[in-house]
């Protein structure tokens, strides 16, 4: 599983890969998989930059 | 104000039916009970509690959503298998139903089972209040029985949970349950990520592996101390309610994509339905061979590498498409397709 940022004409998603699945994530705190991201970084992971 | 005290009042020429008042002051009109607290209409609190809606497919042996809408399956180091199952029309074990969930676990543990959330700003009513739960079972149980409870969850806070144990027998049954909700002290249910559980599970403190199967039909959960009859809707208004949580967009033809650059474009997929939050986006299928972009001044598909969601609201979501090759004409258009069993999801479940 990683996270990696996405940005694509200046708006900027979150990309989870998850047995070669791709999930893009919205910044929106109401979205549980967003939620899930914040959980991780604040783990002290840092996601892949954006291509 | 003169009383009439009776315990039931029917016509001189019936043996039953009419109108019978229990000793709390319960009504049943012809059998079937009357709410004892909230509304006649919209009372169940479950979405989809007929199973019959499920948009991701009709088997999963993952953990979380994937197949009946809104019943999401825990597996806490188990195996097991969660389906959508028919009845044969016009059979008399459920009445009314044609579906049905069958979770089998092959091997259990601890906390497997069936959970199902309720957004905490649907049940502020049921706060300080009484709730009855109500379905029709059978199957095998856990083997210190399968323990069906509520809870609240605030994103980081539980309360606690209220919890009765049921013993399935081989047959259906309709099975209830009175629950005084939880306390809220200590919870945040304005937190978005806020929600009711309803869950039917293997014990917390039963680890065994003994294999169980659960068959659940018209889940119901009320406000009041009684049951009242499965509320029945159409496919389609419960449908409607769970794409609030979740929607999958299946085939389509020349959905217009506008050309950004000359090798990416952008289009914009509108939901049926507002969705809770802004939706994770998920595709399946393989690109430029399940989903394809047309290019009309060539007259031809045309290879691409990516597909994805750059921004969403609750109302619609901009999805890309990258990586065009050979390269196009900025400011032109593509036709979308999506064909075969390709889908486009979009996940807002709590």
């Amino acid at each position: 599983m990683s996270y990696q940022l996405l940005t694509v004409q200046s708006e900027t998603s979150i990309v989870k890969t998850l047995d070669d699945k791709k999930l893009y994530i919205p910044f929106d705190p109401d979205n549980t998989d967003f939620q899930e991201y914040l959980e991780w970084l604040a783990e002290g992971n840092q996601p892949l930059p954006a291509d | 104000m003169s009383k009439i005290k009776v315990n039931r009042l029917e016509n001189t020429s019936t043996a039953n039916g009419g109108i019978d008042i229990d000793t709390s002051g319960h009504v049943q009109v012809d059998g079937l009970q009357m709410p004892t607290a909230g509304a006649l209409s919209n009372r169940n609190l479950i979405i989809n509690g007929a199973m019959q809606v499920a948009q991701r497919g009709t088997s999963q042996t993952g953990a979380g959503y994937g197949s009946i809408d809104r019943f999401s399956l825990s597996l806490s180091g188990a195996t097991a298998t969660m389906s959508q199952e028919s009845f044969t029309l016009g059979q008399t074990d459920v009445p009314g139903a044609d579906k049905y969930l069958k979770l089998d676990v092959s091997t259990g543990n601890n906390n497997s089972g069936i959970f199902y959330k309720i957004e905490a700003q649907n049940v502020y009513h049921v706060i300080n209040n009484t709730v009855t739960l109500s379905y029709y079972a059978k199957g095998t149980s856990p083997t210190n029985g399968l323990k069906v409870g509520i809870m609240w969850y605030d994103g980081s806070n539980p309360s606690t949970r209220v919890t009765e144990s049921v013993t399935l027998t081989n047959s259906w049954v309709k099975y209830t349950h009175t629950f005084t909700v939880p306390s809220i002290s200590g919870i945040t249910l304005t937190n978005s990520a806020a929600f009711l559980e309803v869950s039917m599970t293997q014990d917390n403190g039963d680890t065994g592996t003994a294999a169980y199967e659960v068959n659940l039909a018209q889940v119901q959960l009320e406000v009041g101390s009684k049951a009242t009859p499965f509320e029945h809707e159409s496919y389609g208004q419960t449908l409607a309610k769970c794409q609030k949580y979740f929607y999958r967009k299946l085939a389509f033809n020349a959905q217009p994509v506008w050309l950004y650059s000359d090798t990416a474009g952008s289009t914009q997929i509108h939901f049926p339905t507002e969705m809770r939050a802004n939706p994770t986006f998920s595709y399946s299928g393989t690109l430029a061979t399940d989903i394809n972009i047309y290019y009309g001044p060539s007259a031809a598909y045309r290879s691409f590498s990516g597909l994805g969601g750059s921004a969403a609201s609750r109302q619609s979501a901009r999805i890309d498409v990258t990586g065009i090759s050979p390269a196009v004409t900025a400011g032109y258009s593509l036709g979308l397709y999506v064909f075969n069993n390709a889908y486009l999801d979009f996940d807002a479940e709590l």
